[in-house]
């Protein structure tokens, strides 16, 4: 760790502090700049590296919950039409179909479409003629299909364009900026610390309110201000599919569990989820059996599942807040998913006495917008602002006049019109050209490999980084000269590092073709390139996410 | 139905060099690979042996020699006569191996700006073998936007001394680009365009002409200058020649990312051999045998997309490469199957594959997983069953990184192996030669 050093400057003073870059902080950081507020969002990461950017990516219709969770699924299909209205360039629309697999149980198949129209989820029958038509991979003995207006939504961009509005008004986020301790005077939370973790500098600000929107690290940023609030994390763990076995977003007609929806995302494919309670949201493996769970009930839906290729397993941790009331009426039988998904906004003042200070735990990314709202509102009641909400009416910014939703030939038809074949192809496999990732550097630097591609997408198609990352190093080098200074860390410890987090993707399914890809990509970096060189024995980075 | 005296499966280094020796000794001798082999990804030197504490690749062959298990252990004894075999096919077709195995292990500068131990290269990296005198420049010179070469970035990394493995560095380092006659503007050419461009003489003197201007602008004598491995595809000799004249200073190529151009030129000289020699060579057949109740393999099948391709023959040398190479699949993630005939693969237990750090100097246990074989190069039945140690099939025997015991990649001996092992293997199977 870089040295630390005391508070030096004059306090930063700042409307409202939000603690955590995902989805729901940059909406909340959004919303309050919306309403006149001066706020300030610091993220210990890369912007949407926790959860966030570890998701399934669905943009839930609501069909999931209308067993378990009406409300929630109300929720959902509100905020999906809000967001195909603000945010269409981060939607891919792809349509989803809930179909009947012969393990699913009758009543649950049947009672689908009332159950939809009980909570305004739009559900149509589908004919089985042309869902074997559309997507001729599933599984021949399925007997019954509803499409429903589920999507898959592209994470890194939404953020972004949430912070971007917000910085046109005056706000700000940090990345790379972890909250460290909160200075508590009575019943009010008088500054903060945070600390800059690329320069080692430790800064205090002083807000009005301090927001945590730290997702499953909620309860250690409430520790902070002495606040006790239990999380209870839950690990879920998808796989990556080298192709797109299908356009649409499948499930299965059952009450949700491991293995059961397959999202169609940019190139790739990716079947999620498993959910498993963890103790520490920084440290958790994909286990075997998971994979092997996964496949097993991937099966049902795509019979040719085992025989395609995995190119990463990866996983994220769900922000579930273990409310003491529920945990005490009993109702967490059933495991994890029996926790409430939907999210709760909560005013450590009347729980806790802590007046400046509020939480806002639980739900999900398709939902991140309402709960800023709700948020919001708690936050300018206690400033006794009175502006109206305007995230659900206004366009978010980069979404283009008319371009509506993206699609799969976006990348190539841009490239194509802006002359195609002279700008160098950096990642051949998500087109990701020099200028793109010239001008992400531009904006970004000081930045990591790891940060570019959660940015452009490169290095996460079919080769996973084997023929792209040496040049994007290349690049990277070349736009600062080469220079340390310029950079967070010498480019070539760079590339060690994002070799090694691609690593911990492909590890958990090597074998197969996967296993191949490992060793040849193994051979180039270390056997022609001798990437050893650049590896001192024992600098593994030991952080558990990212 | 084809016929041939031996069938070679695999057209890598392993492969080619047993077919050639055997097609020398008058077998008819078939080659069936699944696809193109190592040659096109590999770094393009001769790999026999390096570790990390050895001065030379002689002092790294006689220590693994001694490693139990390690293939070294029986084939060290044939690597001189195999490495000169292959310096006179080589010699051939005007291409020069330099170096040899009793020479220093040198840093060799590589395309991400790190160094690989080296000590046998092709004429066109030879460059680069010499030790570094204090006051010498090392010039990296690129064409401008070639998307696998990055001066600045290669000067940056080799300017940090730990690049260097403890060895010398240049007095200086320096980093230059230059635009290509005609080129500018074309930013997605591979190395095999820009290789297949300085076959053309006119072409290349433009060329060199402008590098060794720019070179020139960035530093005097003396000094080297360090250019991607292009220089030239089916005429490298004459490109060699070409930029050793025109150029202020002393050129040598650095290896790629794959495409491996010299790799491509090592394979076009092999393949001219076994064809000058009668051999066939057929890419594309992912092939598959059985043992018969008499322990031989009497013929080998490929499942064309019309037809099956069925290959008799009296002899099978099995160099399929691995991993890597595609000649051992892991099933699950706790099964290892030998592709072609399912012979038993030796390898650590489940569970115990893979190392936790992707970048653990000591590598993954399941690089030693392979095929043992007895000191005839016969596959044998697997530690702990009744017939441990005995041979399995008479008339295979195995060759190449398929080979139980090595793990190339950290001791850098992939290539020796295959040699020795191809020479060996043609050997013992002479006899079939009518
Ligand atoms: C496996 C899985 C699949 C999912 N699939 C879907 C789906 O398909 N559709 C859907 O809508 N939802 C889905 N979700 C839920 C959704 O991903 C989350 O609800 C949502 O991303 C949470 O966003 P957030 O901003 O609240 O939290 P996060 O994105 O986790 O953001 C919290 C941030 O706070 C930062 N932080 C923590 N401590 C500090 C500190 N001290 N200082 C500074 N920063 C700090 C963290 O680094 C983190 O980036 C899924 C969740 C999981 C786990
Ligand atoms: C990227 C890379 C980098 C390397 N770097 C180094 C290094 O730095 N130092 C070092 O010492 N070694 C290195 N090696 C290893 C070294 O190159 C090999 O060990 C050596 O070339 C020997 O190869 P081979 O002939 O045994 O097999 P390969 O070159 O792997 O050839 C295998 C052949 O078998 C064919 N085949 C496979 N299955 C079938 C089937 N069922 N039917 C028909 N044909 C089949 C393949 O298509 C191919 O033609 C590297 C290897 C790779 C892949």
């Amino acid at each position: 760790m870089a040295r630390m050093t005391g508070p030096t400057r004059l306090p930063r003073i700042v409307d409202v502090l939000i603690v955590g870059g995902g989805a729901t902080g940059a909406g909340l950081l959004r919303d309050l700049a919306r309403r006149g507020l001066r706020c300030l969002l610091v993220e210990k990461g890369d912007l949407a590296s926790g959860t966030s950017g570890r998701y399934h990516g669905l943009l839930h219709s609501g069909a999931r919950y209308i067993a378990r969770d009406p409300q929630a699924a109300r929720e959902c299909i509100a905020e999906n039409a809000i967001l195909r209205r603000i945010a269409p360039a981060t939607i891919e629309e792809t349509g989803g179909l809930y179909v009947a697999t012969p393990d699913d149980p009758d009543d649950y198949v049947d009672a689908f479409a009332d159950r939809c129209d009980a909570v305004n989820v739009p559900c149509d029958d589908e004919p089985l003629a042309a869902l074997f038509r559309r997507e001729p991979a599933l599984n021949r003995q399925i007997r019954r299909a509803y499409r429903v207006p589920d999507a898959s939504l592209e994470p890194w961009q939404l953020v972004e364009a949430n912070l971007r509005d917000a910085a046109d008004r005056g706000s700000q986020a940090l990345p790379y900026h972890q909250v460290v301790g909160m200075e508590r005077n009575g019943g009010f939370v008088s500054s903060v610390s945070i600390a800059d973790l690329r320069s080692g500098t430790i800064e205090r600000v002083v807000p009005r309110i301090i927001v945590s929107a730290a997702g499953a690290w909620a309860g250690r940023v409430a520790a902070l201000a002495g606040i006790e609030l239990r999380m209870s994390p839950g690990k879920g763990t998808m796989l990556v599919y080298n192709q797109r076995m299908t356009d649409t977003v499948i499930a299965r007609c059952k009450p949700p569990g491991d293995g059961d929806i397959m999202v169609p995302v940019h190139t790739v494919a990716i079947l999620g989820t498993t959910d498993i309670p963890v103790e520490d949201p920084d440290h958790y493996e994909v286990t075997p059996a998971e994979i092997e769970d996964l496949i097993y009930e991937g099966e049902k839906l795509f019979p040719d599942l085992r025989r395609m290729r995995i190119l990463r397993a990866y996983a994220g941790v769900r922000p579930l807040y273990a409310a003491a009331e529920f945990a005490r009426s009993g109702e967490l039988a059933g495991g994890d998913r029996a926790i409430s998904r939907a999210h709760a906004v909560i005013d450590h003042e009347s729980r806790d006495g802590v007046a400046n200070f509020v939480s806002i735990v639980g739900g999900k990314l398709t939902t991140y917008r309402l709960m800023a709202e709700q948020t919001a509102d708690v936050v300018c009641a206690k400033l006794g602002v009175d502006q109206p909400c305007t995230t659900a009416d206004e366009v978010l910014p980069g979404q283009g006049s008319g371009r509506g939703y993206y699609w799969l030939g976006d990348r190539l038809a841009a490239h194509e019109a802006t002359g195609g074949g002279d700008a160098a192809l950096i990642c051949e496999c998500e087109l990701v050209t020099r200028p793109m990732l010239e001008a992400f550097l531009d904006e970004r630097m000081p930045c990591s490999l790891d940060d570019v591609r959660r940015g452009t997408r490169l290095g996460m198609g079919p080769c996973q980084g084997a023929f792209c990352t040496f040049r994007a190093a290349g690049v990277m080098a070349a736009r600062t000269g080469g220079t340390v200074a310029a950079q967070a860390e010498p480019v070539e410890d760079e590339l060690v590092a994002f070799l090694r987090e691609r690593y911990r993707g492909t590890r958990p399914i090597a074998w197969g073709r996967q296993l191949q890809e490992l060793w040849l990509s193994t051979g180039i970096y270390w056997g022609a390139l001798g990437l050893d060189a650049f590896v001192s024995p024992g600098s593994e980075a030991g952080d558990g996410h990212g | 139905m084809a016929t041939a005296d031996v069938a070679v499966v695999g057209a890598g280094l392993a492969g080619l060099t047993a077919a050639i020796r055997l097609a020398e000794a008058g077998a008819r001798v078939h080659v069936l690979a699944a696809g193109h082999a190592t040659t096109h990804w590999a770094p393009g030197g001769i790999d026999l042996g390096a570790l990390p504490d050895s001065r030379t690749s002689q002092e790294a062959i006689d220590r693994l020699a001694m490693v139990p298990g390690h293939p070294y252990g029986v084939l060290a004894a044939e690597l001189p006569a195999a490495l000169a075999w292959l310096r006179a096919v080589l010699a051939r077709e005007g291409f020069e191996l330099e170096g040899a195995p009793g020479d220093p292990l040198r840093a060799i500068p590589t395309a991400i700006g790190a160094t690989r131990l080296a000590a046998l290269l092709p004429a066109g990296m030879a460059g680069a073998l010499p030790a570094w005198a204090p006051d010498e420049t090392l010039v990296v010179c690129g064409p401008a936007g070639f998307r696998d070469f990055w001066p600045e970035a290669i000067a940056g990394a080799l300017r940090r001394p730990s690049s260097w493995r403890g060895q010398t560095p240049p007095g200086r380092i320096e980093a230059v680009s230059v635009e290509l006659p005609g080129l500018a503007g074309r930013r997605n050419l591979s190395s095999l365009d820009l290789a297949r461009l300085f076959d053309d003489p006119a072409w290349r003197r433009a060329a060199l002409e402008g590098i060794a201007r720019a070179v020139a602008a960035r530093s005097r004598a003396p000094g080297r200058v360090a250019l991607p491995a292009i220089l030239g595809l089916n005429d490298h000799p004459a490109a060699l020649a070409a930029a050793r004249e025109i150029l202020p200073l002393l050129p040598f190529e650095v290896a790629l990312a794959p495409p491996s151009v010299p790799g491509l030129r090592l394979y076009a000289v092999l393949r001219g051999a076994l064809r000058r020699h009668g051999g066939r060579l057929q890419v594309g057949e992912a092939v598959h045998g059985t043992i018969d109740a008499a322990g031989r393999v009497a013929e080998l099948r490929a499942p064309a997309a019309a037809r099956e391709f069925v290959l008799s023959a009296g002899a099978v040398v099995l160099a399929t490469g691995g991993i890597a190479g595609g000649g051992i699949v892991a099933d699950g993630p706790a099964t290892l199957r030998e592709e072609v005939l399912g012979l038993p693969v030796d390898g650590p237990p489940a569970g115990n594959w893979l190392s936790d750090d992707a970048l653990s100097p000591a590598g993954h246990p399941l690089e030693t997983a392979g095929i043992r074989t007895d000191r005839h190069l016969r596959p044998v039945a697997p530690a702990g069953s009744t017939a441990d140690g005995r041979p399995i099939a008479e008339n295979v025997r195995v060759a190449g990184s398929l080979l139980a015991g090595q793990r190339y990649l950290r001791e850098r001996c992939g290539d020796g192996v295959a040699l020795a092992s191809g020479v060996l293997a043609a050997r013992k199977l002479a006899g079939v030669a009518r």
